[in-house]
Order: C-alpha cells, then sequence, then structure tokens
C-alpha cells in the first residue's frame, strides 16, 4: 500500500508477494477466531451460532386505550432493558423522523409518546446527556412544534439540537454510491445511536423505514439521492450504524407518502418493532403494509452489502403486548 | 421640572423605545422554543404564532393607519393607538417624533456621537431652510395617492422604513458575517474555536436562523446608510426634510397646547439654542418659533444659560404659527399624488397582463386592494420560516415596489404555516387558518414541469424529488410508471411526474426541491392563484 492508503491501491494490481501475505493473514485470522470461539463457546455448533445472535422485540398494543408509554418500555424491557444499549455516562443521541411540519396524527412523523418514553428509558438508564437530532425537510422549529419533539424536549430536558450548517461537516461516506457528503455532526458523536422511524410509505423507495430515515442524518443536495434512492439509502445506513433501531409503527401511512396530509392515508398497526439489526427491522416493518421484503430495493441491496440480514424469523425473536 | 430633567427623560424614552423596537424586531420570527401541546391537536386546532405583538410600532405610526383607512377602507388592528399618538400630537406637539420614534432616535445617535460640525457651521446646518417643506410634499404626494387607491406610504413611513432596512438587510447582513465565523471556527482544528464556534446558538436567534437573504436588499441596506449619513450633514436630516409621519405630526401641533416661550430682553444671541435644536425650528430669542417643525427635544431648554427659553402649557387653546408647507409643496404634492396612481397603471399589470413571478403570500388580497393595504414593511418577509418571501424589484411594477412575493428557489411555502397573515399590521395578507388555507384551498399560483430539463422526462435519471414534497393530499402532482430512453440508448423505467391543476396550490416546494438546480425542471407561476378572478388557467 502506499502512502496516500486506500484510494488509489486499488488502481494497481496486486503483486504475488501481496498475494501471499495476504492469503496468510486470512488464514491466520481464520484459525485465531476458530480457537477463540471454540475455547470461550463450547460446543460450538455452528460457524454462523459462534456471533452474537441478534435480536428482535415486537410489541403490540392490544387492548383498547393502551398506553404507547407502556408497550414501549414493555419493548426495552423484553430486549434486556435499555441498559443493554446505554451505559452509565453515555451521550444518548435519538433520531426520530420529524422530516415534516405536521400534526401529529398524520402519521408523517414519529409518535411523540414512543420518542418521550425512550428518553425518559435512557435517563434512566443513566445517560450523560440524551439528545434528540434531525436534519428536517420543512422548517425545523415548525417541524419540532408540530410533531411534539419540542414538548417531549421541554417535559423531559433531552436537548434538542437544530440543523444549522455549522453542526454539517463533510465526511467520507464510504459508501458504493456516496462518497464525501456533509453529514449532521451530533449523531456521530453519539455514544449510542438509537434510529427511532416511523414506518411510512414512500413514492420512490415504497417505503421509508429505518435505513431510509439516515437521509435526516446528512445534508448537502440530498434531493439528488433519489436518482439512486436504495444504493443511497444502504450507503448512509451503513455509515451511521445505529445501536438499535425501535421502528414506530403504532400508526403508519399507508399512502401519500412520505409527508401524507390527510388522516385517510394513515393505518392503525399499533405495533413497535425493536432490532439492533437494521435489515431485519425494517423487513419485519414492510410486512405491515403487505409488502415482500425481497421486494423492496433497499432491503435487497443491504442484505447483500452485509447489514443483516431480512429473515427476521431467524433472529432471537420475541413478543410482549399491553 | 427642570429642563434637566426634561432632557434625560427624553434620552430614556428614546432608548427605550429604541430597544423596544428592535426587541420586537427580533421578535419577528419564530422562535425555537414554541411548540404544541401534541395532546391537544385531536381536540383544538392549534396555529403556531408568534408570541410578541410585533405590530404594535406600526400600530403606533398613525400614518400607517390612516392610509390604510383613506386607501383601503380598512380600520387595522390597533388604530387607537394611532390615534393616540395624534391626541398626544394636538396636546404636546410632535412629541413622537422626540421620545417615541425609534427612528428619530437613531437619526439623534448618529447625529449626537461626535458632531461632524462644529461651532457656527452647526448653528448654521440648523438653521430652517425652504428644504424643509419637501416633506409636506412627500406627505401630500402620498396621501393623496393612497386615496386613489396607491398606498406607497409604506416606501417613506419611518416605521415601514426602519424595519425594512433592519429585517432585510441590516440583520441579515450581520448575520452573514457572523456566520461565515462561526464556521471558520467549526471547521477550525484548534479545539476552542470549535467551542466557540457555538457562539452561534446565541447569534442566529437575533440574526436569523438559517441565512435569511432578500432579493435587492444591497439597494435597501444602501439607501438606509446613505439616509443615515444625512445626519452628519445636518442633523436629523430625515425627520427635518423628509419624514412624511413627521409633516402629519407637524400639522397637528399647530394646536399643540405646550409651547415654547422666548423671553428676548434675556437673550445675549449666544445661540446655543440653535446649535443644539433637532428640528431646525427656530428656538432663538427675535425670531418666530417654528412650532410643526419643533421636535420637542428640549435641548433649547437646556441649553440656554440665560433662561430665555421655557416650555409651557398655553391655556386657553389657540392656533401656533402656521406651519411654512408653501405653496408649491401642496401644488407639487397634489400633482404627484394625482399621478403616481394612474402612472403606475400604464404598465397594464393591473389591467391586463401580470408577471407570472407575481406570487404573493398565502391569503394576500386580490391585487387592486393588496396595493391599497400593503405597507412593504417587510414584516411578512421577516417572518417567514422558509425565506421565501421577498420584496419585489420589477414584479409588481412601479406600484408594487417592494411589496412582498414568493420567490421559490429562495424557499418555499409551507403547507401548514400562516405566519404572514398572523403578522401583517394592515391585512393586505389575510389572517387565515391553516384549516382555512388548506381547506379552501388557498392557491398561491400553479406549478408546471419543464420536460426539457426534467431528470425522468428527458430519460437522465429516476426521480420523484416533486411528487415527494408535495404537501396536499392527494398529491397534486402524480407519477406514471414509463420507459424512457436515456442518452446512452438503453432504455430506462422512470417515473413520470404530471401536475393536477386543480390539487396544486403553487405552495413551490417542488421547485425549491428540484434537484436541477439553477432553473428548476418543476416551476410555480402565479397563474391559478385564487385571489384573483382574472389570472386562472382553468374553466
Amino acid at each position: 500500500m502506499n502512502r496516500k492508503g486506500e484510494y488509489t491501491d486499488k488502481y494497481h494490481p496486486i503483486t504475488r508477494r501481496e498475494s501471499i501475505k495476504k492469503l496468510f493473514c486470512l488464514s491466520g485470522s481464520f484459525a485465531l477466531t476458530g480457537a477463540l470461539t471454540g475455547f470461550s463457546r463450547m460446543p460450538s455448533p455452528a460457524w454462523a451460532d459462534s456471533q452474537k445472535k441478534a435480536f428482535m422485540v415486537e410489541g403490540l398494543g392490544q387492548t383498547e386505550g393502551y398506553a404507547v408509554k407502556e408497550l414501549t418500555q414493555k419493548v426495552f424491557e423484553s430486549a434486556g432493558g435499555m441498559k443493554r444499549f446505554v451505559s452509565k455516562g453515555d451521550v444518548v443521541v435519538i433520531k426520530p423522523n420529524i422530516s415534516w411540519a405536521r400534526p401529529v396524527q398524520m402519521a408523517a412523523t414519529t409518535h411523540p409518546e414512543v420518542l418521550r418514553a425512550v428518553v425518559e428509558l435512557c435517563q434512566d438508564a443513566g445517560a450523560k446527556k440524551v439528545r434528540i437530532a434531525d436534519n428536517t425537510i420543512h422548517d425545523a422549529r415548525r417541524c419540532f412544534s408540530l410533531s411534539g419533539a419540542r414538548m417531549v424536549a421541554e417535559k423531559t430536558g433531552a436537548e434538542l439540537i437544530f440543523p444549522r450548517s455549522s453542526l454539517m461537516r463533510k465526511m467520507k461516506i464510504h459508501g458504493h454510491r456516496l462518497d464525501v457528503w456533509p453529514v449532521f455532526v451530533p449523531l456521530i458523536e453519539a455514544d449510542t445511536l438509537i434510529n427511532l422511524p416511523v414506518a411510512k410509505h414512500h413514492s420512490l423507495s415504497t417505503l421509508t423505514l429505518g435505513m431510509k430515515n439516515w437521509i435526516g442524518g446528512v445534508d448537502g443536495r440530498r434531493s439528488a439521492l433519489h436518482q439512486d434512492i436504495h444504493q443511497s439509502t444502504v450507503d448512509l445506513a451503513q455509515f451511521f450504524k445505529p445501536t438499535v433501531t425501535l421502528i414506530d409503527a403504532i400508526r403508519i401511512m399507508t399512502r401519500n407518502g412520505p409527508s401524507g396530509g390527510s388522516l385517510s392515508d394513515v393505518a392503525e398497526k399499533n405495533t413497535l418493532i425493536l432490532s439492533d439489526d437494521p435489515v431485519a427491522a425494517d423487513a419485519r416493518a414492510s410486512q405491515l403494509f403487505g409488502k415482500k421484503p425481497g421486494n423492496l430495493g433497499f432491503i435487497r441491496l443491504a442484505k447483500k452489502w452485509g447489514l443483516g440480514t431480512d429473515d427476521f424469523l431467524r433472529l432471537d425473536q420475541k413478543k410482549v403486548s399491553v | 421640572m427642570k429642563a434637566k430633567h426634561l432632557v434625560w427623560a427624553r434620552r430614556i424614552s428614546q432608548t427605550f423605545f429604541l430597544f423596544l423596537f428592535l426587541f420586537l424586531l427580533i421578535e419577528s420570527r419564530l422562535p425555537e422554543d414554541t411548540f404544541v401541546d401534541y395532546s391537544q391537536v385531536f381536540s383544538a386546532e392549534q396555529d403556531l404564532t408568534l408570541q410578541q405583538p410585533v405590530t404594535f410600532f406600526f400600530e403606533l405610526s398613525p400614518l400607517v393607519g390612516i392610509s390604510s383607512w383613506v386607501s383601503g377602507h380598512q380600520i387595522i388592528n390597533g388604530f387607537l393607538w394611532g390615534l393616540g399618538v395624534l391626541g398626544l400630537t394636538v396636546l404636546l406637539g410632535r412629541v413622537f417624533c422626540g421620545f417615541i420614534c425609534p427612528f428619530g432616535a437613531l437619526h439623534h445617535l448618529v447625529s449626537w456621537i461626535k458632531p461632524s460640525l462644529k461651532g457656527d457651521r452647526m448653528i448654521k446646518a440648523n438653521r430652517k431652510t425652504q428644504s424643509q417643506r419637501i416633506k409636506y410634499f412627500v406627505l401630500i404626494a402620498l396621501l393623496v395617492g393612497a386615496l386613489l387607491g396607491l398606498n406607497m406610504v409604506g416606501l417613506l413611513d419611518p416605521i415601514s422604513f426602519f424595519f425594512r432596512s433592519l429585517a432585510l438587510s441590516v440583520l441579515p447582513g450581520v448575520g452573514i458575517g457572523l456566520r461565515a465565523l462561526f464556521d471558520a471556527l467549526a471547521n477550525s482544528d484548534i479545539k476552542v474555536f470549535n467551542y466557540l464556534s457555538y457562539g452561534e446558538v446565541m447569534a442566529s436567534p437575533i440574526f436569523g436562523y438559517s441565512d435569511p437573504a432578500y432579493q435587492g436588499a444591497w439597494f435597501i441596506g444602501i439607501l438606509f446608510l446613505m439616509i443615515l449619513f444625512l445626519n452628519r450633514i445636518r442633523p436629523r436630516f430625515w425627520c427635518r426634510t423628509l419624514c412624511p409621519l413627521g409633516a402629519l405630526l407637524g400639522l397637528c401641533a399647530r394646536v399643540s397646547l405646550l409651547r415654547l416661550k422666548k423671553d428676548p430682553d434675556k437673550c445675549t444671541n449666544c445661540h446655543l439654542c440653535v446649535k443644539s435644536c433637532q428640528g431646525a425650528a427656530s428656538p432663538i430669542p427675535g425670531e418666530k418659533w417654528e412650532t410643526a417643525e419643533c421636535l420637542v427635544c428640549f435641548n433649547c431648554f437646556h441649553a440656554c444659560p440665560e433662561n430665555a427659553i421655557s416650555f409651557s402649557f398655553g391655556w386657553p387653546p389657540g392656533l401656533n404659527p402656521r406651519p411654512d408647507v408653501g405653496r408649491r409643496a401642496v401644488l407639487g404634492g397634489l400633482v404627484a399624488g394625482i399621478s403616481f396612481p394612474f402612472l403606475g397603471r400604464l404598465d397594464g399589470q393591473l389591467s391586463r397582463v401580470s408577471d407570472p413571478k407575481l406570487i404573493r403570500p398565502p391569503g394576500s388580497l386580490p391585487e387592486d386592494d393588496f396595493l391599497t393595504l400593503c405597507q412593504r414593511c417587510g414584516l411578512c418577509m421577516k417572518a417567514c420560516p422558509t425565506n421565501v418571501i421577498n420584496p419585489t424589484f420589477t414584479e409588481a411594477g412601479m406600484t408594487g415596489f417592494w411589496t412582498p412575493h414568493l420567490i421559490m428557489t429562495m424557499g418555499y411555502c409551507e403547507h401548514t404555516c400562516t405566519l404572514c397573515g398572523s403578522v401583517c399590521p394592515t391585512g393586505a395578507i389575510e389572517n387565515i387558518s391553516v384549516k382555512e388555507k388548506i381547506g379552501r384551498p388557498i392557491k398561491i399560483g400553479s406549478s408546471y414541469v419543464d420536460r426539457g430539463r426534467c431528470l425522468p422526462w428527458s430519460g437522465n435519471a429516476p426521480c420523484i424529488v416533486c411528487e415527494e414534497h408535495c404537501p396536499t393530499s392527494p398529491k397534486a402532482i402524480y407519477l406514471k410508471e414509463e420507459r424512457v430512453t436515456a442518452p446512452d440508448g438503453k432504455t430506462l423505467s422512470v417515473q413520470l411526474p404530471f401536475v393536477d391543476l386543480r390539487r396544486c396550490t403553487g405552495c413551490g416546494i417542488c421547485e425549491n426541491k428540484c434537484p436541477v438546480s439553477g432553473l428548476p425542471a418543476i416551476r410555480v407561476i402565479a397563474a391559478g392563484e385564487s385571489r384573483s378572478l382574472r389570472n386562472q388557467i382553468l374553466l
């Protein structure tokens, strides 16, 4: 490798000496992994199972007039509690989807009760700071106000981060499509990053779920991302790598997405999906819309690039309900 | 009361009102900490409005109230405040100019700090001149014009002038400078500088979030600086020579009870009174005191070492000396006032064609009525959260110079926002609710696709950005799946955007977000606006 690093070396043909070196590295690491897993986890039935298994918790509000807050708490409890994701003294950043200045009932934005419950759980888990950050599409003041995020921040003491130019920094995305792109810095400066999207219809990518929520994590010419929406979505999802994804499907927008604007676009699903596998979470949520995960471009691509699995049934699954 | 106390009372009052003006100016925007109670959105409709009475100073200016009344036959909210100021003038003379007017206070300040004129030159500059009649000309021209349906008062009303200059050019200008500084600090490699960049959090609530910018703001700024500079040649040049509100109050001061008493016997002709006179009102004993020019600043009273000058209430009421208006100012004002409204129609903007770019804010009155009420104060432009409302330059013709219109490449009209109407001091933009805006719906124009530029239409790339952002439900922009030939000859599967003119409200978010930068591939024109019967496309 030359001094300039990885950007140029792919243009050089690999030499024989290098290929032997790489072979040694690879085989060595394989041997080492095998040895370690062998010692630590006995017996080890299969190679795949030796990795830590991803989980998924599904919460369903069944009773009439259930509390969204309680459902959220139960979902996290069943996943091992918020302490599993948030350590004492962490700076937690929550990325809801509050891109549109719409009233709460229009399902264009993350349900404020879910947001509030998550903020409170993080605070209880000992987070030093809980921040809510989103680079909105409509004016941020109006989005935060109408979606209830501002009120959540007022009531819980969470910090609401407004998008502004000094918080956008050009970074290397290392994506297949996106190279250098301005990123909303607070999301990068988090110890724990919680993705808290709302499940919605979208006219180009069919649905906007967890992975597509990261379009609200960047700045710049975002509208140009739509020219290759699936790959852009996956590139960003790979870049941000949230600790955990909680998809809010309490009510979902089934058409006219992503902005909606009419109650007739909204369907009640009373569901929350929590997973540390972003692809699995999206795959499960897509079923709420009656879609096959395999038919969604961004899920297929995400699987291909190894971000997770769309076969969520193989995950460590749990279901709770209130 | 002693002269010293009066002068200090004036200074305190001027400072107070100047700061109140600045405070309300800064508050004329949506604050970051505004919120609605989401648990109540199901039961009660809540629109976001500003917390502070940002129109207060416009209500205080009787010229705004009177011109709206004679021109648009509207009694504006807070009209009584303006009447109160007139009443005060009847009692005390142009005390509004001396004690209250924030623009006057600024002129006073600029003239007073290290005066550029010393001694005799200052005395000479403070002598009354014929040029002070210009303001009567301006007043008559504006009011006659307003009576005939062209309300241009706001161009020179001191409150509108001051507000517009600060809101559209001074604050954004300083803000741009500060933001450049903070961005540089934020991108610095030195950690301390990074922390300093958070100063932006304090600066942006004052200078505007996200870099506000306005069409032609440089011109507004230059004019403002020039008017300020003139104070160095003649103190309070604007108040003496140009201000139509000063002229109006000067005329009312004819019956003022507070009068200047001169004692020629005590006078030693030291001219200290003239040297400190703000209004060039001939305070020196031996000359006729010009009531209409006196700004009631009490400087002469304070300056006189011989106690030859004093203020006292004259009872019974009587007429003060005639204001020096001059026949030419009256005749000229009449001619100008009558001709402007008709000259303004010569370009046919009102009767024949209207500029497709003249997209008025949602809730604007029909163009005729709009021009009778709009003060061109810039309050709607300052309050707009997306910066879409900009002053016109040529779009509305001569008559509509600096009136608000929407430039969709600067911002877009947010579907659930009615802030511009809620702050308009005269009701040129109606105060509509969000429910009305969406329900009627209030259209401000229509969008159309430029197929040659559009990415899917031209086969260059798939894109649905306009449709994605379209805020109506169902969407006014709809898509049709189609296979097109890409420039390289391959077939490309795309979704082609179409506009449903019946649903389109002309909000312009499609134009604003279109990835075809420069001249977007989907654009909004004013045709189809609900305020006009003529400017329509569909039957």
